[in-house]
């Protein structure tokens, strides 16, 4: 048995154990770093609109980053809810960690309001509209990133409220629309169980905006700015992707946790690991499995405009991010997850983690630079391959730049909300019991719902 | 009129054992799960306490709002093509599969608006408990009672049986324990 963390089987519910927000200071090193690079983050950004506003090739490495952005931190808090769902106590420490990833998700909506505004008309290229004139593609993505967004800080802020509301006379001591915002919170039976369907119902509803938005996105902002890339598989390949770069992204933060929060750390460990780890080796293993499926019916097919298509993405112009993504997304961490002390320790698994974050960049950077870059997106194939177009000094800036502005974005929100979902973990405390069992020990688990 | 009015119990607990013989204790006086009320600042499983199930309408919030979106939806998609009619690939102006994408966004975001609504009114109603006290949030447990006043002897005399350690009524502690709001 992979034993959890002692101190999260013996929390105090008298006094209630209430969990911190991160302590952070600018004097810290690694806040200070954060903090520059989060700078430097809203200067490229700025430089960008004044110089590029409209020119979709310069908007081609800011939609890596929106794209890696919405593989990463907007797919972290898919964990939060498929825990819940399933009943995972292995996560509870982890929940907040992974919700907290909807602050930082919030930048891809001001990254993808520029990058829209560069696209060419709809008419004369493929694309998922059928001719839909109001507002396509422009409006409908940028309202179903919104409904994403907001769906992901309704369950940030619904699952952080017992944690931040404090003792009832301070809530009622609030004015009218605080105390709404702070539900009013009393404690109630019926408020915990409102706040327990609340959470499932709008964590399902993540889910499905997330499909949604990797469907739209992937499309408008890749297979329809490349004549002859048709793939139905495409969408689902970026949003199980996403997931793999997810969950790699809550364990690295996790770890680091561990690390730098003595308070947070008290309750992260191995169990996360090896039970998020069994995950992280499925989505690998999904990862060659959409890649493939995509890969051989396209090889086999031989349609010279498909072929020209993956030609860019995988074997030619884009062929060096290509083998790094196999080999940083799948390769090696298969290699490594395939052996249970990697999978089961929190530091080893944050390495492989590290490996996959990075290799989702270069994968973004195989299938969007392209589209993004082509001078001419209309017609149902290329007349020749594109030359490679690769970032400048700028684009490179700006993709440190911004990338450190979304993990600055997260370490300011974990210095307002705790970083662990203290109400959860004292249930969780109350229903989790090891006990001896013959000569060996064992996790008795209580799931009431 | 004056028994007609309706008065409220708060008693405070320590052990949840204690919280749980109340509630059998009220309900053996003839008190319903309507009557009494239950807080904590830890989520306990539902029934722990001997509570019956508590009602919410949260799951009817999605459907009326997906239902409003949907409409929406249509409107704006039927309204766009039919006032700028482009056959595409000699398909119907509109076709199903053409706009089920914006039927489906249109769907998602009403039924999240109207969650979140939703989870705003329902914590907005009075929920019953107009006694509070900070020891709740400090882990103690409170079983609220809400009665008609002739019905109060027999709450008070439930609740004490308890043996909570403080008993508060609008006016203060009825224990006259320190520590009261």
């Amino acid at each position: 048995m992979i034993a959890p963390e002692a101190a999260g089987l013996k929390l105090s519910l008298r006094p209630p154990y209430r969990p911190q927000a991160l302590n952070i200071s600018l004097n810290q090193a690694g806040i200070a770093l954060l903090a520059a690079l989060g700078l430097l983050g809203i200067v490229m950004y700025v430089v960008k609109l004044i110089t590029a506003w409209g020119d979709r090739a310069e908007w081609a490495y800011p939609t890596v980053v929106l794209m890696f952005i919405l593989s990463t931190a907007t797919s972290a808090p898919l964990i939060a809810y498929a825990s819940r769902m399933a009943k995972g106590y292995w996560a509870l420490p982890l929940r907040r960690v992974a919700a907290l990833y909807a602050a930082p998700s919030l930048l891809s909506f001001v990254l993808l309001i520029p990058i829209m505004a560069s696209l060419p008309p709809l008419e004369g290229r493929s694309n998922l509209w059928f001719g839909f004139s109001a507002g396509a593609p422009f409006l409908t993505d940028a309202l179903a990133l919104s409904i994403l967004l907001l769906t992901g800080m309704a369950l940030l802020w619904f699952s952080a409220v017992p944690d931040l509301a404090g003792p009832p006379s301070r809530v009622r001591a609030m004015g009218r629309w605080q105390r709404l915002l702070y539900l009013n919170w009393t404690g109630t039976a019926r408020q915990w169980k409102v706040l327990r369907a609340a959470n499932l119902t709008l964590g399902a509803f993540y889910l499905m905006g997330y499909a949604f938005v990797h469907m739209l996105l992937s499309t408008d902002l890749g297979q329809s700015l490349l004549p002859g890339w048709r793939s139905g598989i495409f969408p689902v390949y970026s949003a199980v992707t996403g997931i793999q770069a997810g969950i790699a992204i809550t364990l690295l933060t996790a770890a680091l946790m561990r690390r730098f929060s003595p308070e947070a750390g008290r309750f992260l460990g191995d169990e996360q690991a090896a039970a998020l780890g069994k995950i992280l080796v499925a989505a690998t293993l999904m990862w060659f499995y959409f890649f493939w499926s995509d890969f051989l019916l396209i090889w086999y097919a031989r349609l010279p405009s498909e072929v020209a298509a993956m030609q860019v993405t995988v074997a030619i112009t884009y062929i060096l991010p290509f083998v790094l993504t196999a080999v940083l997304m799948f390769a090696l961490p298969l290699g490594l997850l395939i052996f249970n002390k990697v999978r089961q320790s929190l530091s080893l698994i944050a390495g492989v983690s590290a490996l996959i974050v990075v290799g989702i960049l270069f994968d973004r950077i195989r299938f969007f630079v392209a589209p993004m870059a082509n001078p001419s997106p209309f017609g149902h194939s290329m007349e020749t391959l594109p030359a490679p177009y690769w970032p400048n000094a700028l684009d490179i800036l700006f993709m440190i730049g911004f990338i450190g502005l979304m993990f600055a974005v997260f370490v300011y929100a974990a210095s307002r909300i705790p970083v662990l979902n203290g109400w959860e973990m004292r249930q969780g405390s109350m229903l989790r019991k090891e006990r001896t069992f013959m000569k060996t020990h064992v996790l008795v688990i209580g799931k009431p719902d | 009129m004056q028994s007609q009015a309706k008065r409220e119990l708060l008693a405070l607990y320590e052990e949840p054992d204690q919280a749980a013989d109340a509630v059998e204790r009220l309900h053996s006086a003839g008190f319903d799960d309507n009557d009494i009320e239950i807080l904590s600042s830890t989520p306990y499983p539902e029934g722990a306490f001997g509570e019956g199930h508590t009602k919410h309408r949260l799951f009817a919030f999605p459907f009326a709002g997906a239902a409003c979106g949907m409409a929406v939806g249509i409107a704006w998609i039927v309204g766009a093509q039919v006032s700028l009619p482009i056959i595409t690939g000699g398909k119907p102006i509109v076709a199903v599969p053409a706009i089920i994408q914006i039927l489906y966004e249109g769907t998602l975001l009403g039924a999240v608006l109207f969650t979140v609504l939703g989870v705003l009114f329902e914590s907005r109603l009075p929920d019953g408990v107009g006694l509070y006290d900070d020891r709740i949030s400090e882990g103690y447990i409170g079983i609220s009672v809400m009665a008609r006043e002739r019905r109060m002897p027999d709450a008070q005399i439930a609740l004490e049986e308890a043996s909570p350690i403080d008993l508060l009524s609008k006016e203060g502690s009825l224990m006259h324990a320190p520590g009261t709001t």
